[in-house]
């Protein structure tokens, strides 16, 4: 029913014409935020795609307009839409057919829409559009064309103006009288004529870098025109365009070849001046609204501010992320900057000091591949709350509300400062949020540097009064010396805690501070502290998990699950093998079941029955994430679809399934997009009465984006999923999902349905070596002879074949 | 090259908190209000004799000027003003001597400082005046205690012709100066030797007295009812030294390591104990610590101790080097004295006056208009100084300019980007945790290797000589051991070309490794000692 976390980032956005609201392109809808508060106005819905580019209808003169706010937007399934965003409503709707990543509507001054005096124009838009299916053309793939769509009428008019590799971004001069797009290494520039626009009487200017270049910007009034390249370089061109451009259709005037610094070759213009800071790709360029400084950024996350006329530059405070777009208003007080961390900061002009920030959720912490150990994104099962807390670039924290889709606040975790030039050397590898959100861990590790001072460490927050807001309580310095933590996990109920390592042991942290009133502070004595370290045969840790009432920890020693009692620090009980090292484990509510799953070329799903010490049942499935309810039976389970399978090609690769966990057939089944790096929480619902008392289901993909929906309420849930998935999926395709039932036999087969059928009561031990699990457990539990006696069988005629190949 | 950074918080390398364990004892350090007093005191030694005998006990004259201290055969009376500028050398501070027949005991002012009384180890009680040009004599010898009389004071109030005594015969006596004569007597006040009395504040007929026998009593010398006290409290030890409270209503005694408040009022019913001295508490006083009072006491276990008793709270300690005997604090909360066994007198005088006291005493003021201030012509060069100096009254609203971030050294050099200059200038302060936080910022920044590879000679030498020193420290090990066998592999050529003085620390640098070899060694014999026994004490 919830569906948030969209980037605000994917296209710079718009200020409405009064500076008052900012039109912010999130997904498939626009977001209308208030330039005042920050806070979101209203969505534009009705694009079925991501939206790419909007346009503002500026106030034309005062001819008896009323007071309104009209818009533009474009997306990527090809419509054009018309809206008034005030109220807000859906005035028109124009097909252009092909996904669209650009467009401006360079003659929207004199023309507008709906007045039907014959004065006014056909209204003119360039569009920049993604053409997937066009053939190769002399060994190029053109995808992109610039075309001109005429949105009176809804007709194209005329051909296309220039054909890219892929959709560029169009640039248009503040007077509308200029268009154009960078096109590799050089600029393409047209001028629109005033009058009868039409493709064939359209000149196309082009000037040449010696680099690939990255983005263009007008200046407001001059013939002057800016291009950044890839290598951080700013070029200038002044007095373009002078000679083709004043003399069209006449005879070619002779170049002047002398007194043109700069400029290469035959380009069209009368200087080219480069200025250099940046050392990586320039992301935006703006001319300032008094024409006389131009602002450039880039990864360094600094604006430098050029001064025209002698290049002398200063630099605008430290925004602390690498930025994207910058975007001035009509106020020339106000203007904002959208940086790559999911931010959009409201500036004030002169000073750029950061007025407001709109922060959306906080994108992935992408580690290189020398890092190699995964970097969890860990949902605080605060379920009353609902938040997430998720490790940031910049050392920090953010926590996240998924109820709200809002920020709630930054904790700064590494005291270090933040250069987004520098690469990924000192990271949050773990956040874990206790049930009820009271305590907090986060591990930090640092990478050696040649073998020399890597660090790990492990703090323990407590929370403060609000929500989102915790205090250092405790920092253990290499908790398991050297080695890496492989998970953490909170008892309920008590200040206790569990880490685990690869280095084959695993700690018990309790809290037995205690508080001194000194006046009027209040002192905390003591902190978290070691309580015991045990080990199982040296194996390394990979996870852990507390019952529900906290008597009992689960320990993951790579294949095996060993049951402790985490308050003497005694060994309880085993249950092995799973097939691979397993990466989780959940108990399941208070049911005497333990869900684990395992990664890697044997990836499994397993649960796990306490009580007899046995596999209650198992898929062979590749798991991402697992999640359990405290109370009920119900798990969730995010699984990814092996690449042979079909449905990856409308671009779902992952499937949410809720379990019932007595029962292996799912209950319900989605796929989903970009189940990568996904998570899965269940969270408690503290809106709407109707589905007071039930617990949501959040899930959250790969980027970031996140969905919360009752699982039980299936309806609802054709409605909702879709938005997520983006597409629609019928019920009835669910059914397709029981196809990873494992079998014992090699690869995956493709799903045969009356097999799962026939024996999805069956309690299985999926193991490499089944003829020794399969007869273990009680017998009670033993499926029937009749049913054992054949995999039995077969896996050791397999065996044999295998041995026959290796002989061989 | 750096932008303006205003708007976000920098964080200096240090203070790499990690590199050592962090000790307890931070939160005492911490500058409270009382301690930053406490500290303004100057501290200095006096040797009242030369002979190592116990100062018993010492007083101010209720006006400060003069001080007296009871030790051997006299009590040494010593004017405070001439105490602050006190010269080791010389011995003027001492105003006059009192010569006493025996071990001399307990002086007491009579509250207008023209009198001093004091006790005898015979049982003695003489008066002496004292007048500023001559020599002290012997106004009146009040002879009725059979044993030594270790209790004599006047009343605090302003009734000056009387005089309690109390001694170690258990003895009780109100004494009429004039007349040297007993006005109220009482024989066999305690059932063992009194050693502690306090006048009463509040009423001058009125009085205290301590004893051995663990009980602590109040008199009034105008209830004339025999044997029998108003007031009797069991204090649990035997009793060092008894006080009235300001306000009169409570009383503080000190006996075995604790201290009791009592409410007299109430009937003698415990407030308070304080149990924060490890050993017997000697002395009690109270101090004006600036507009609060304190009640200062003194151990055999070398501690003053000052206690808030309004919040019943241990507000400061000192610690001094000897056994402590007696304390006293000058009426105007200037001068602190305390007495040790050894004969040795500590002094602490209030070097400068404390803002604090400067309101207090504008607050006399406070009622009285404000003069209209003299407008400045504009010649003068304080109309355009004028409103520079203003402080904000408490109400204003203060508009802060933003804090200048005061960087190091280091950090401003690794903020440009200077890797090498910063490491080699962090490594001249000598400063571990700095040197650790440089190298740890430089392996997070990628830069440590190309730092070591890019060192000249004398920079090398810097370096290796605190590898050689630091190497083996519990808390930079990890760090560093890598870091050496890094830098002797990466710059094995320049130290064989070195010459002796980096030869020198490749020699320190091994001696330290084989030590450090031996001492791992010695640990594993001692673990392999420990472990049977642990597997054992586990079964």
């Amino acid at each position: 029913m919830i569906v948030g976390g969209q980037s605000l980032v994917t296209s710079p956005p718009v200020f409405s014409h009064d500076g008052k609201k900012l039109l912010v392109c999130t997904g498939c809808t626009v977001s209308v935020f208030s330039t005042t508060t920050g806070m979101l106005i209203t969505e534009l819905e009705g694009h079925t795609e991501r939206v790419t580019s909007i346009v503002v209808v500026p106030v034309a003169g005062t001819v008896g307009t009323k007071f309104s706010d009209y818009c533009w937007t474009a997306s990527l399934d090809g419509m054009i839409f018309y809206w008034d965003f005030s109220t807000p409503d859906l005035l028109k709707k124009v097909n252009v057919q092909l996904p669209v990543h650009s467009f401006v509507i360079p003659n929207i001054l004199s023309a507008s829409l709906g007045r039907s005096d014959k004065a006014s124009q056909n209204l003119y838009a360039f569009i920049s559009v993604e053409d997937a299916n066009k053939e190769v053309e002399n060994g190029k793939h053109l995808h992109g064309s610039i075309q001109i769509y005429d949105l009176t009428n809804s007709t194209r008019a005329g051909g296309v103006l220039a054909e890219t590799h892929k959709p560029e971004t169009l640039a248009i001069s503040k007077s509308g009288e200029f268009v154009g797009i960078k096109k590799q290494k050089q600029l393409n520039i047209w001028r629109v004529p005033n009058k009868n626009l039409k493709s064939v009487n359209m000149k196309k200017l082009k000037l040449h870098h010696t680099r690939t270049l990255s983005c263009l910007a007008f200046h407001p009034t001059k013939c002057i025109v800016a291009a950044g390249d890839v290598s951080g370089r700013i070029l200038i061109w002044r007095g373009f365009g002078k000679m083709r451009h004043s003399q069209d259709g006449g005879g070619k005037m002779k170049i002047d070849m002398g007194d043109r610094p700069g400029v290469r070759g035959e380009d069209d213009a009368d200087s080219c001046s480069t200025w250099h800071w940046h050392s990586s790709e320039i992301k935006f360029l703006m001319f300032s609204s008094d024409e006389a400084y131009l602002f450039s950024g880039a990864k360094e996350g600094v604006i430098v501010v050029w001064q025209l006329d002698t290049g002398n530059k200063t630099y605008k405070p430290n925004i602390g992320s690498p930025l994207m777009y910058f975007t001035d208003s009509p106020d020339p007080s106000l203007s904002c900057v959208s940086c790559e961390d999911n931010q959009i900061h409201l500036l004030r002009m002169p000073s750029m000091d950061i007025i407001k920030s709109i922060s959306g959720i906080k994108p992935p912490l992408i580690l290189s591949e020398l890092q190699g150990d995964r970097s969890r994104v860990t949902i605080g099962c605060d379920r009353s709350i609902g938040f997430v807390a998720l490790p940031t670039k910049d050392y920090r924290i953010q926590f996240f509300s998924l109820l709200d889709g809002t920020d709630i606040s930054h904790l700064q975790v590494i005291e270090r400062n933040y250069d987004p030039v520098d690469e990924t050397t000192v990271f949050i590898s773990l956040v874990e949020v206790s049930d009820d959100g009271s305590m907090m861990s986060t591990v930090e590790e640092k990478l050696p540097e040649m073998g020399i001072g890597g660090l790990i460490s492990l703090k323990f927050w407590i929370r403060g009064s609000h929500t989102g807001q915790y205090t250092l309580s405790t920092i253990i310095y290499e908790p398991h010396n050297n080695a890496g933590v492989s998970d953490m996990a909170f008892c309920p109920g008590r200040s206790m805690a569990v880490s685990t390592s690869y280095c084959g042991n695993f700690k018990v942290w309790v809290n037995n501070s205690s508080f001194i009133h000194s006046g009027d502070e209040i002192q905390e004595k003591g902190g978290w502290r070691c309580q015991s370290v045990s080990s199982y045969k040296e194996i390394p840790m990979t996870a852990a998990a507390f019952s529900g009432d906290g008597s009992v920890l689960a320990v993951a020693a790579e294949t095996k699950i060993t049951l402790w009692d985490p308050l003497n620090n005694v060994l309880v009980a085993i249950i092995g093998d799973s097939l691979g090292p397993i990466r989780q484990l959940a108990f399941v509510g208070s049911s005497e079941y333990i869900m684990s799953f395992s990664s890697g070329t044997k990836a499994d799903l397993v649960v796990w029955n306490i009580s007899n010490l046995s596999t209650h049942w198992s898929y062979k499935l590749l798991v991402e994430d697992i999640c359990c309810t405290r109370s009920e039976t119900r798990v969730a389970v995010l699984a990814l679809l092996s690449s042979s399978d079909k449905s990856i090609s409308t671009g779902k690769d992952g499937m949410v399934l809720v379990f019932d966990v007595e029962n292996p057939i799912p209950v319900s089944t989605w796929f989903v997009k970009k189940a990568k790096g996904g998570r899965l929480s269940f969270i408690n619902n503290k809106l709407g009465e109707a589905t007071d008392g039930k617990l949501l289901l959040a899930y959250i993909n790969g980027e970031h984006n996140y969905v919360l929906f009752d699982p039980s309420n299936v309806k609802e849930q054709e409605d909702l999923i879709p938005k997520s998935a983006r597409r629609p999926q019928s019920y009835a395709h669910d059914e397709n999902v029981s196809h990873g039932y494992a079998s014992i036999y090699g690869e995956l087969p493709s799903f045969d349905l009356t097999k799962a059928r026939s024996s999805d009561s069956i309690p299985f031990v999926s193991s490499e070596r089944p003829w020794e699990t399969i007869f273990s457990g009680s017998s009670h539990a033993l499926p029937p002879l009749s049913k054992l006696c054949s995999p039995f069988l077969e896996s050791l005629l397999e065996k044999a074949e295998k041995q026959t190949v290796l002989s061989q | 090259m750096m932008a303006d950074e205003a708007t976000r918080r920098v964080f200096p390398t240090e203070p790499a908190s990690h590199l050592r364990p962090r000790s307890r004892s931070v939160k005492s350090l911490v500058s409270t209000p009382e301690s930053s007093f406490w500290r303004t005191f100057r501290s200095s030694t006096l040797h009242p004799s030369y002979l190592h005998l116990p100062i018993t006990s010492l007083s101010f004259s209720p006006n400060s000027s003069l001080l007296a201290a009871a030790s051997s055969t006299s009590v040494r009376v010593f004017s405070s003003l001439s105490l602050s500028e006190y010269d080791p050398d010389f011995d003027p501070a001492l105003f006059a001597t009192l010569p006493l027949p025996d071990l001399a005991y307990s002086p007491s002012f009579r509250c207008d400082g023209a009198l001093i009384a004091a006790g005898c180890e015979n049982g003695a009680v003489r008066v002496f005046d004292l007048p500023n040009d001559k020599p002290p004599k012997t106004l009146r010898r009040l002879n009725a205690h059979s044993c030594a009389s270790r209790v004599v004071s006047f009343p605090l109030l302003d009734h000056k012709l009387r005089l309690f005594s109390a001694g170690d015969d258990a003895l009780f006596v109100q004494w009429d100066l004039p007349t040297e004569t007993p006005l109220f007597s009482v024989p066999g006040a305690h059932r063992d030797y009194i050693r502690a009395g306090a006048p009463s504040p509040v009423s001058p007929d009125v009085f205290v007295t301590g004893s051995y026998d663990h009980t602590v009593k109040i008199w009034d010398a105008r209830v004339d009812s025999g044997a029998s006290s108003v007031l009797s409290i069991n204090h649990g030890h035997p009793v060092e030294s008894v006080l009235f409270l300001p306000s009169g209503g409570l009383l503080a005694t000190a006996g075995g390591n604790t201290i009791k408040i009592w409410d007299v009022i109430a009937g003698g019913k415990p407030v308070y104990s304080v149990e924060t001295h490890n050993k017997t508490v000697t002395a009690l006083t109270l101090a004006k610590v600036r507009d609060d009072t304190r009640l200062l006491s003194v151990s055999i276990d070398g501690y003053l101790k000052s206690f808030d008793f309004s919040r019943f709270k241990i507000t400061h300690s000192m610690r001094y080097p000897a056994p402590l005997l007696s304390v006293a604090f000058s009426p105007t909360g200037t001068i602190r004295v305390v007495g040790t066994n050894n004969g040795a007198m500590y002094m602490g005088i209030k070097k400068k006056k404390d803002e604090f006291e400067d309101q207090v005493g504008s607050d006399d003021f406070a009622w009285s208009v404000p003069l209209p201030e003299k407008p400045t012509s504009r010649k003068n060069i304080r109309y355009f100084k004028r409103g520079q100096s203003e402080k904000p009254s408490e109400g204003d609203f203060i508009i802060k300019r933003p804090e200048k971030v005061k960087l190091k050294e280091h950090d401003r050099l690794l903020r440009k980007f200077l890797h090498k200059d910063a490491l080699v200038s962090v490594l001249k302060t000598q400063q571990t945790t700095s040197i650790m936080a440089v190298l740890e910022e430089l392996v997070a920044r990628r830069k440590l290797i190309k730092c070591i590879s890019n060192l000249d000679n004398d920079e090398l030498k810097l370096l290796l000589s605190f590898i050689s020193k630091k190497a083996t420290q519990p808390w930079c090990a990890r760090f560093l051991m890598d870091l050496a066998k890094c830098v002797l592999e990466i710059r094995a050529e320049d130290i064989r070309s070195g010459g002796p003085e980096m030869a020198v620390h490749v020699r320190n640098l091994r001696s330290m490794v084989a030590h450090e070899i031996q001492v791992q060694r010695s640990l594993q014999e001692i673990q392999g000692m420990i472990s049977p026994l642990l597997v054992i004490a586990g079964k």
